[in-house]
């Protein structure tokens, strides 16, 4: 039972440090070719070991705390922003059970029942990693990126949130694996909640302080905004971090609003439950994939907002959009009921 | 359905109205005084609604519960805020904010209810946060002054500190007991020392609400700062309405503890007389002044609370009563004059008599009444609040307040003297006095003299605590 | 030792509470005060699970630790408080504090100790509500219970909160404001 548990933390963990390694990659690659660029090529077959570079480089790279830091803080501050995006993927469904020798093994780590507010209390406490870095670092470009980073994600929170409720009433649970379920038995929430959707997708860009809403690490403003001071891995984790949130926020978009590890039609093939569920978690990465595509694209499209434009969006146009949202999914849901 | 409207319609009235001032914000072309036209005539209708179709009984498992009395109360409380809104009509016209003044101060009342009204300490608490907070807020709404926002930051913080101690108190009230209901605490009551620790804690952050000494330090301050109106409803609507609660909730849900809290009303209502006289004698200004003296006259009703006898409860309701006509006058003669001229000091007010004769004699007025000389009303309410506290025989104690009398009448008559006899070269200039106000100050004017000859009123009341 | 587990994670937990508790108060660094104050939050929260209310501590999470203390941190941060800006205070002061604290404290525990010394069977006699406990922290019983037994307060807490929004939001406002020099 545990060594089960271990064994699947230690894929998702792995598969999201993984992923998040080779998104550097793909970011890299999809912008040169968006841009009509060749991107790097040098490091293994077609750039395939430029990660691995990359990393290699951050890991030799003189450890430098700036003299008048607060040292201790300095550390924490990408150290929480990397343990919290590693946390993200614990309640999420990865795939269905799996048969082996007789035991049901299920794919996810912890079924927990309120596994929404979960993930919403791990995104919630994203900015601690983000202030206190760029507090601690003493440089008030640091701070100006940290208490923009701060404003942005408690406002868009709200917004996350409010699209979450609708979503929940439509569920009925808050439990991630059920809100799996109710799709596969019925049809994919982005269908019943498309401004849900939408809402919660503009929500995830600012969560996760991509462009357009990079303004936290606004370079032509702010050099390089929260993390200006860091260097060598302290840095890689930082921007690492940033990819891990990439990556667990298109896997819960996944999950909320296109079903999960669903494949549709999947059940008239009648293949055997172990092979139905292996092509599920395919088709969730494959969703997944989808999702990080997506935001590298909109980050090569759009360009960044105004800092009081992004917060017009969030308080006057996101916030009153999801109570619309919530108010009429719960009219449509009593007068259906 | 039906019971819930009878029972709850002084909270659904004074909701309303906050829908409808925040309504009246959105784009609806009100202009200042036609807006203080309909909060005048809301809140009168909502004071006379106040005397039809009342019920009693209780609602959402004890958590709300009314009876006559309450009603009474809560029509007291309504009273003073249509008041409010008459005598300091000129201030509320030139303040940019009317409608959210209005809105705060209506949802503070509306917390007063809900804490006068409140079966369980839970909703209790609810209700006495309501009632400061918003209070709170109104007081920097003299945006322009400093010490506008140092007042209301004072309070909040204060405020805040004694919800602390109470909320302690409530929890360390729930631990012993395993409820928050007031119909089942009373017997639950065996003088454990928890519970009077907790019990002391819950009268702490009463007695901080109050201002009762050595818990008023906030009180000068908040009220030299705030923009009159809001002082006036500090000094006047709240502690009415934490006088009732104290009451209430002294004689029903802590009637076994009698004994504790007799020694402990005692010592704090000798010290918050003599603190609230002291320093009220060396007072200049006019807001000071009158801090310092509800200070003193907090001290006089806990000496009718420490009765325990349902006279003692009549004659708190009464006092607080005739506290707000004499109360309320002086603020309304004191807010006119810094309106209109900026003075505050009672230096200001000599010759007063020359050049603003009814101003002067309303003011006499009150503070007879509040120095309690004879025909005024506040010198029944004095005698009954002594009267009650002597049922317990303790004359020492009397005799002290007896004492603090002497020295508040010495005070008083300061203000007095300064306007009707001293001679002052450019005295306060004749003060234009709105209709509206003129109308309240004759009220207050007529409540002060006549409520003290109407026996009927204090038999009325009695009846009710029976 | 196992049967027993919970009550050594409680006292634990409430360690690590109290002792954060003491170091936001005892911090010279108003940053550092907020970041153990969030220590703090997640020690109760911790608390909370052990009394099997998940709800209850992920909307501790979420609700304290953060959103309400980012804007502690933030309002800080923006204010640029530093140890050196906390104002000194005499030892006057500090001697009656310890004084007054001391006495409290000797006062509780004297009640506490007392309490729980002779009044065990009047503790017992109380009807106390054992919650159900696998049951008590699921959402559908949380709802109920807000819904049904304290939906008074509830809609109270709703009112108390737009009024102190609309003082927050009069404030707030930009305006031609001129703070007058003379007073």
């Amino acid at each position: 039972m545990l060594v089960e548990k271990l064994i699947i933390i230690s894929c998702v963990i792995g598969a999201s440090l993984g992923i998040a390694m080779y998104s550097t990659l793909l970011e890299r690659k999809l912008a040169a070719w968006l841009q009509d660029r060749i991107g790097p090529n040098r490091a293994g077959p077609g750039g395939m070991l430029q990660p691995l570079a990359d990393g290699v480089k951050l890991f030799f790279k003189e450890e430098f705390i700036p003299a008048n830091a607060n040292k201790f803080l300095f550390i924490m501050g990408p150290s929480i922003a990397m343990l919290l995006a590693c946390m993200g993927g614990a309640v999420i469904p990865w795939g269905n059970t799996l048969e082996i020798a007789g035991r049901t093994v299920s794919l996810q780590i912890a079924n927990v029942n309120i596994g929404v507010l979960y993930m919403f209390g791990v995104v919630s406490l994203g900015a601690y990693g983000i202030m206190i870095g760029g507090w601690s670092s003493n440089n008030k470009y640091s701070l100006m990126g940290a208490i923009r980073a701060a404003s942005q994600i408690i406002s868009y929170e709200l917004a996350m949130g409010l699209s979450l409720i609708a979503l929940i009433m439509l569920n009925g649970s808050m439990s991630l694996n059920d809100i799996v379920a109710h799709q596969i038995n019925g049809h994919w929430n982005v269908i019943y909640q498309p401004l849900g959707f939408l809402i919660f997708l503009v929500c995830a860009f600012a969560e996760t302080n991509r462009a357009p809403f990079d303004l936290p690490e606004c370079e032509t403003e702010l050099i390089g905004g929260y993390h200006t001071e860091y260097g060598s891995m302290k840095l890689g984790f930082y921007l690492f971090a940033e990819y891990v949130n990439m990556f667990i926020s298109s896997a819960l978009m996944s999950t909320l609003f296109f079903g999960g590890y669903d494949i549709p039609f999947v059940s008239l093939f009648g293949l055997s439950h172990n092979l139905e569920t292996i092509l599920g978690t395919v088709f969730l990465f494959a969703k997944i994939g989808g999702f990080i595509f997506l935001f590298m694209w909109v980050r090569w499209t759009l360009p960044r907002f105004r800092y009081d434009q992004l917060m017009n969006l969030g308080w006057k146009m996101l916030i009153p959009l999801a109570l619309l949202n919530l108010i009429i999914t719960a009219v449509v849901g009593l007068l259906i009921k | 359905m039906n019971e819930f409207i009878t029972l709850m319609k002084p909270e659904l009235l004074l909701m309303a109205m906050i829908f409808i001032l925040l309504i009246s914000k959105l784009g609806v072309g009100f202009n200042q005084s036609n807006l203080m036209k309909l909060i005048q005539g809301m809140l009168l209708i909502n004071f006379i609604a106040g005397f039809f179709m009342n019920g009693e009984g209780q609602l959402f498992d004890n958590m709300y519960h009314t009876s006559s009395l309450i009603v009474l109360e809560k029509n007291i409380l309504n009273l003073g805020m249509v008041l409010i809104s008459f005598l300091f009509t000129d201030w509320f016209k030139k303040c940019d904010h009317l409608a959210e003044v209005f809105v705060l101060m209506l949802t503070a009342l509306l917390g007063m209810f809900y804490m006068i009204s409140s079966g369980n300490l839970l909703m209790f608490y609810l209700g006495l946060e309501m009632a400061t907070i918003p209070v709170a807020a109104a007081a920097t709404f003299n945006l322009e002054k400093k010490v506008s926002s140092e007042a209301a930051m004072k309070m909040i913080l204060s405020s805040a500190f004694s919800s602390g101690i109470m909320l302690f108190g409530i929890s360390l009230i729930y631990g012993a007991m395993g409820t928050l209901d007031f119909s089942e605490i009373p017997a639950l009551l065996n003088g454990d020392s928890l519970q009077v620790m907790a019990f002391i804690f819950l009268f702490t952050a009463f007695a901080f609400k109050m201002s009762v000494v050595p818990f008023h330090l906030w009180t000068a301050d908040v009220y030299e700062g705030s923009p009159i109106g809001i002082t006036a409803f500090l000094s006047v609507i709240s502690k009415g309405a934490i006088a009732f609660v104290f009451v209430s909730t002294l004689y029903k849900v802590f009637q076994p503890f009698h004994e504790i809290w007799y020694n402990m009303i005692m010592v704090l209502s000798v010290m918050t007389m003599l603190v609230g006289n002291l320093f009220a004698l060396r007072q200049q200004n006019i807001k000071r002044f009158l801090a310092f003296s509800s200070i003193a006259q907090v001290g006089f009703i806990l000496i009718g609370v420490s009765s325990n006898s349902i006279q003692g409860a009549t004659s708190v309701i009464y006092f607080v009563l005739v506290y707000i006509f004499s109360n309320l006058a002086a603020f309304g003669v004191a807010g006119l004059v810094s309106f209109f001229t900026g003075k505050e000091n009672i230096d200001d007010y000599k010759n007063f008599y020359k050049t603003n004769p009814l101003l002067s004699w309303i003011f006499a007025l009150a503070l007879f009444s509040l120095s309690g000389i004879p025909p005024t009303a506040g010198f029944f309410g004095k005698l009954f609040l002594l009267t009650s506290g002597a049922s317990n025989g303790n004359y020492a104690f009397l005799i002290i307040a007896a004492l603090n009398m002497m020295i508040s009448l010495f005070y008083y008559l300061k203000v007095v003297r300064a306007m009707f006899m001293d001679k002052n070269e450019n005295p306060i200039l004749p003060i234009q006095i709105n209709f509206a106000t003129k109308i309240a100050l004759f009220v207050c004017g007529g409540g002060i003299v006549l409520a003290g000859f109407f026996g009927f009123v204090f038999d009325y009341i009695q009846a009710l605590v029976k | 030792m196992i049967a027993n587990l919970p009550n050594y994670i409680f006292f634990f937990l409430a360690f690590i509470a109290i002792f954060f508790a003491i170091m936001v108060i005892t911090a010279k660094n108003p940053i550092h005060s907020c970041l153990y104050l969030v220590l703090t939050m997640f020690a109760i929260a911790a608390n909370y699970v052990l009394l099997n209310a998940q709800f209850l501590a992920i909307v501790q999470m979420i609700v304290y630790a953060g959103a309400i203390m980012v804007l502690f941190l933030f309002t800080v941060m923006l204010l640029n408080l530093n140890a050196d800006s906390e104002p000194v205070k005499s030892n006057l002061m500090k001697f009656a504090g310890v004084i007054v604290g001391g006495t409290l404290l000797l006062l509780f525990t004297a009640a506490l100790r007392k309490s729980i010394g002779d009044a065990e069977p009047v503790m017992n006699s109380i009807p106390m509500q054992i919650p159900n406990h696998s049951n008590v922290g699921l959402i559908q019983n949380l709802g109920w219970v807000l819904f049904k037994d304290y939906v008074f307060p509830f809609e109270a807490i709703s009112i108390l909160i737009l009024s102190a929004m609309i003082g927050a939001v009069v404030l707030g406002k930009k305006e031609k404001v001129q703070l007058s020099t003379n007073d």
